[in-house]
């Protein structure tokens, strides 16, 4: 039988696979729909109609149409009666707390994150030209919003944000957002997030948390990463 | 009388600080303004920094909760007193969650554009920062796209508040608040900018309506540093005759 909600989703984006992990972590009964951004899917008239702003992921659940995965979060934790507390806790000051962590992350982790990956190793595969300057600002407001995290939330020996025993629904953004890193390759990705003993530490816990839906929702990333890998040393072969 | 339990820390000059500032009025919240004045390096002393250690306005601190991010603080002070009307933040889960989604899409876009835009035409010098045109002229497409994103998704037809809703929410607020601030680079550019956008005035018609006299006594202060602005911008040209 046809699950009724549907989640529009690419595994290559961080929000994405936030959501998919989400959603499978809490056996809600969904279908998932792959809208391929490397082949311009998000950009049909038919998408469009999904999510007018031809982006993913967005949901579809009944008549009840959703875009931006944080709002869809708090949605899926609301409406599904099973999905535990921790998520998107009920309690006004806990919730507050997790609130201003999903606020701040737009324009500070994600921006970051988001610009130097995409200036350093995404671009060429979704048609546009690396820009070096841009790689270099996201880095800086990447490495500072990776200490602002340990420095605000992760005080302690806190296993997930705000000292919470459990994770919400922002620990997970946020890890997604940092797995993105595998993108660039090893080396890149060892020396931004090596001083970062209590970011690791916390991508475990939430990782652990999440076991197995977290690593099968990463295998796409993995495999990009190894294409990207190899064609570099293809290059450096040639280059001899 | 005891001082009240609630304090807001803004400057009235910063976009998400006039949204806090209007909400809190409208709804005679009880609370304490506290200015800290970005112009003047407020923002980054080591005692605002024990308030808010992001070192950014609007913080509030109620009675021993502390927080930061206009967004997280106005969704907590709509649910936290009773006396909110339900518009601002509806309870009803369908509505709420496209709230959300507007608030969770501005940052990247609306505000990024906007703030980009007014950072690099005007305000950079202030804050010890050299413009960058390239950034400025960047911004003000976001900033455009924004806008026509707005209108072509959440106000269609004759809406009078964003999706439809016939009173405003926090995410009419935070918005509006956040479009005026181009007062700041001048009414040519910002008519400019604007001028062709008709939805997008009797939007913001609409939400001044709603929550005045308090809309138009927050922004006085921004005024008064747009007309600083201008006339500094006044006595340069005669120097290039």
């Amino acid at each position: 039988m046809a699950a009724m909600l549907k989640v529009y989703a690419d595994r290559l984006p961080q929000p994405s696979r936030a959501l998919i992990i989400f959603c499978r972590v809490n056996k809600l009964d969904f279908e998932e729909v792959t809208v391929n951004l490397g082949k311009g899917q998000h950009r049909t008239p038919e998408f469009k109609k999904i999510n007018p702003m031809g982006q993913v992921p967005a949901i579809v659940d009944g008549r009840f149409r959703l875009f931006e995965s944080h709002a869809i979060l708090r949605y899926l934790a609301t409406v599904f009666p099973g999905v535990p507390d921790h998520w998107y806790p009920a309690d006004l000051f806990t919730r507050a707390k997790i609130e201003s962590i999903l606020d701040w992350h737009h324009s500070n982790l994600r921006r970051g994150a988001a610009t130097f990956v995409l200036h350093t190793a995404l671009a060429p595969s979704l048609g546009m030209t690396p820009n070096p300057k841009a790689a270099k600002e996201g880095e800086n407001l990447l490495v500072r919003s990776l200490k602002t995290i340990e420095s605000v939330w992760l005080k302690g020996d806190t296993k997930f944000l705000n000292g919470n025993p459990q994770p919400s629904i922002a620990d997970l953004s946020l890890v997604c957002e940092i797995m993105q890193l595998e993108l660039v390759g090893d080396e890149r990705r060892d020396s931004i997030l090596r001083p970062r003993e209590k970011i690791g530490a916390w991508m475990e816990n939430v990782k652990k948390a999440t076991s197995p839906h977290f690593e099968e929702a990463h295998e796409l990333i993995f495999k990009m990463k190894a294409r990207f890998t190899s064609a570099d040393h293809v290059k450096t072969v040639s280059k001899l | 009388m005891a001082m009240p339990l609630l304090k807001v820390y803004a400057d009235r000059l910063s976009q998400p600080s006039r949204a806090l500032v209007i909400f809190c009025r409208v709804n005679r919240i009880d609370c304490e303004e506290v200015t800290v004045d970005l112009l003047k390096a407020q923002h980054l002393t080591s005692e605002f920094k024990k308030i808010n250690p992001m070192g950014q306005v609007p913080a509030i601190v109620d009675g021993r909760f502390k927080l930061f991010e206009s967004h997280a603080i106005l969704r907590y002070l709509a649910t936290v007193f009773p006396g909110v009307p339900d518009h601002w933040y509806p309870t009803d889960l369908f509505t709420r969650a496209k709230i959300e989604s507007i608030l969770d899409w501005h940052h990247s876009n609306l505000r990024r554009g906007a703030a980009t835009f007014v950072l690099h035409t005007v305000l950079a010098p202030f804050f010890g920062l050299t413009p960058n045109p390239e950034s400025a002229k960047e911004a003000e497409k976001l900033l455009v796209r924004s806008l026509k994103t707005i209108e072509s998704e959440w106000l269609k037809g004759d809406a009078k508040f964003l999706h439809g809703n016939p009173q405003p929410s926090i995410a009419d607020l935070s918005l509006v608040c956040e479009i005026t601030q181009l007062e700041l680079v001048g009414d040519e550019r910002r008519d400019r900018i604007l001028g062709p956008r008709e939805k997008i005035l009797a939007w913001m018609g609409n939400m001044k309506k709603a929550t005045s006299p308090h809309f138009e006594n927050a922004h006085e202060h921004m005024f008064k540093v747009k007309a600083r602005l201008s006339s500094a911008a006044g006595v340069k040209t005669p120097s290039k005759l």
